[in-house]
């Protein structure tokens, strides 16, 4: 029941934050809407990106990692997110900088003055169908977590209508500005919570280094690399995963209107160092928490451990501590949801209905990008329903999907020769082998070298091939008028200096 | 002059910042199958792999706020009157 008074306090401050933002007038027009009228402030903008990406996974899936897979998880979420630091900064300076003189508001725009509508309307799509299983995820999470936390009070059906109900309300009435503030309350409160909980965790055994000398007489192999016969944590395995999850991270919506959103140079540069620093802190203390539950709550095989976080706070803190501790996995779910939906509504109407009716006017978008925000909910609720549909399988080929839009992205920036040929031509083969990989091997092939992919996993497989059909292609073909015509802003000598 | 040691710093900057990733990506030089030492209750390459994360935190901290390097908000208003200019010389153009 605590539980339950918790997460219902958490999802009515989230409404009341976002009403807020809408009280204030800051929803008035469209630039207001979808991008806060780029006025966030680097304390908003840090914790409200950090929110946008970490999600259930980052909490329980990697204390789930770290319980079944030992010390080789830090290569997954941790020190290998690092380097967004430096990619974000170079990747989206220009974002920021034409974002702001062309009064951009979603992802599509840069593709769309760089290559033409029809990249624009492709990219739209690929990040949606890639966003879709990641965001059905994150909602059967919700309700699996819902469910156990409440004892079976709200059932997992009702959990999945709970929730997404309260988070489709404070996007539809806030905007980027109330989502913001939302994800950066969320942000902190998570963070929080697993400092508190590591805390109480290695305490149980006298300190972190004796409770990693019992795991370690007892399981060896969880501080190894290449064991069960040079398998788990092999190189190769390391670097396909390392990279993907960074890569991916790029080219998710959440940089892009977080971008546009920044009010100062200095608040974008401390949003992107920032994410991977604590990202190196936050979520290696999840992976070390299940780690350490190996000699807490013992003998957890498969899918039993994904619940490790929750056992071992309550079986290391008092039941209202345990339960704000699992709550704050919860407000990592719901962060997440929050920015990729409202994300996705903001490409829809800004990208799509904008282009075809170009007329379309201000508040009219508003209104779009709500119902988007709606139909989007419902439906991700809607393919959430069946909790056997393999879509935590799906969410994985998620990132490697998006990370394709990569090449695209930084030729329009950095490469004046690349052509909507090579862009268009780069982005539909990466996908389609990213598909094809995962339909031919299931998650194995996408995540696991491959001997037949020269040890790559099939996610850098598809990413180097989209990058050599990028070059290729751009290079056969002439630029276009469109191409040409964008070279003096994209290329402007004051954005080199 | 001052062009070319831009250039330069930031050649040295992108070189360290790719070998440090790489080394993010994959323990290549720090790690080893089978039993490791440890070090803070660590295996020693999970220690290390720590140590690069930060080393390259602080790294681009320092090109993104303590070199010339990166962009201020000094800057902003310059460049956004240039690109402003532009996209007006466009504009006139296409009108006419």
């Amino acid at each position: 029941m605590v539980a339950v008074i918790i997460i219902t306090g958490i999802c009515l401050v989230s409404v009341y934050i976002s009403y807020v933002a809408f009280r204030k007038g800051f929803t008035k027009n469209a630039d207001d809407y979808f991008v806060a009228g780029s006025s966030l402030g680097y304390f908003v903008l840090i914790f409200s990106l950090l929110a946008s990406f970490l999600s259930a996974f980052s909490m329980f899936g990697m204390a789930s990692f770290g319980y079944r897979l030992g010390y080789g998880s830090l290569y997954v979420l941790t020190a290998n997110l690092v380097p967004l630091g430096f990619l974000w900064y170079f990747m989206h300076k220009k974002t920021f900088l034409l974002g702001r003189a062309r009064k951009w508001m979603s992802m599509g725009a840069p593709f769309g003055e760089r290559y033409g509508t029809p990249m624009k309307i492709i990219l739209v799509l690929v990040v949606l169908v890639a966003s879709i299983p990641y965001v059905v995820a994150q909602i059967q999470g919700i309700g699996v977590m819902l469910e156990a936390m409440s004892e079976g009070l709200i059932s997992f059906h009702m959990g999945l209508f709970f929730v997404p109900f309260f988070i489709a309300l404070y996007l539809m009435m806030g905007g980027m500005k109330g989502a913001a503030w939302v994800n950066a309350i969320q942000g902190v409160f998570f963070s929080v919570m697993v400092f508190v909980l590591f805390f109480f965790v290695m305490m149980k055994n006298g300190g972190f280094i004796p409770t990693m000398d019992l795991v370690m007489a007892k399981h060896p192999t969880l501080f190894q690399l290449g064991w069960a016969g040079g398998k788990v944590w092999s190189y190769p395995m390391i670097f396909g995963m390392a990279s993907a999850m960074c890569l991916g991270c790029v080219c998710f919506p959440q940089p892009y209107m977080h971008a546009y959103s920044s009010r100062s140079a200095r608040g974008l540069k401390a949003m992107f160092l920032s994410f991977g620093g604590i990202c190196l802190v936050v979520i290696t203390l999840p992976t070390l928490v299940g780690i350490a539950g190996n000699i807490i709550v013992p003998g957890l095989k498969g899918v039993a451990a994904d619940k490790i976080y929750g056992l071992v706070a309550s079986a290391t803190m008092p039941d209202w501590l345990a339960a704000f501790a699992v709550a704050g996995g919860f407000t990592a779910a719901m962060s997440t949801v929050n920015g990729l939906v409202f994300g996705n509504a903001t490409n829809l109407s800004v990208d799509i209905i904008k282009t075809l009716r170009p007329e379309t006017g201000s508040s009219e978008l508003i209104g779009l990008a709500r119902i988007f925000v709606a139909i989007i909910m419902a439906i991700c609720v809607a393919i959430a329903w069946n909790p056997n549909t393999p879509v935590a399988e799906l969410s994985i080929i998620a990132f490697g999907t998006v990370a394709v839009t990569f090449f695209a992205l930084w030729g329009a920036y950095y490469w004046k020769r690349a052509t909507a040929t090579g862009a268009i031509l780069s982005t539909l083969v990466g996908v389609s082998l990213n598909v094809g990989f995962f339909f031919a091997g299931g998650k194995a092939m996408v995540l696991f070298p491959q001997a037949s992919l020269f040890q790559l996993n099939g996610f850098l497989a598809a990413f180097i091939i989209s990058g050599i059909v990028f070059f290729v292609g751009s290079l056969l073909t002439t630029p276009g008028k469109t191409e040409t015509k964008s070279l003096k802003l994209f290329f402007h000598p004051i954005l080199t200096q | 002059m001052a062009s070319n040691v831009k250039k330069k710093k930031n050649a040295l900057f992108l070189i360290v910042f790719l070998v440090l990733t790489v080394l993010c990506w994959c323990p290549i030089g720090y790690g080893s199958y089978g039993e490791v030492g440890l070090i803070m209750g660590m295996p020693s390459w999970a220690f290390i792999l720590l140590l690069i994360g930060a080393v390259l935190f602080v790294v681009e901290w320092i090109y993104l706020f303590c070199t010339d390097l990166a962009l201020y908000d000094e800057d902003l208003e310059e460049i956004k009157a240039a690109l402003h200019a532009t996209i007006t010389e466009e504009t006139i153009l296409e009108e006419n």
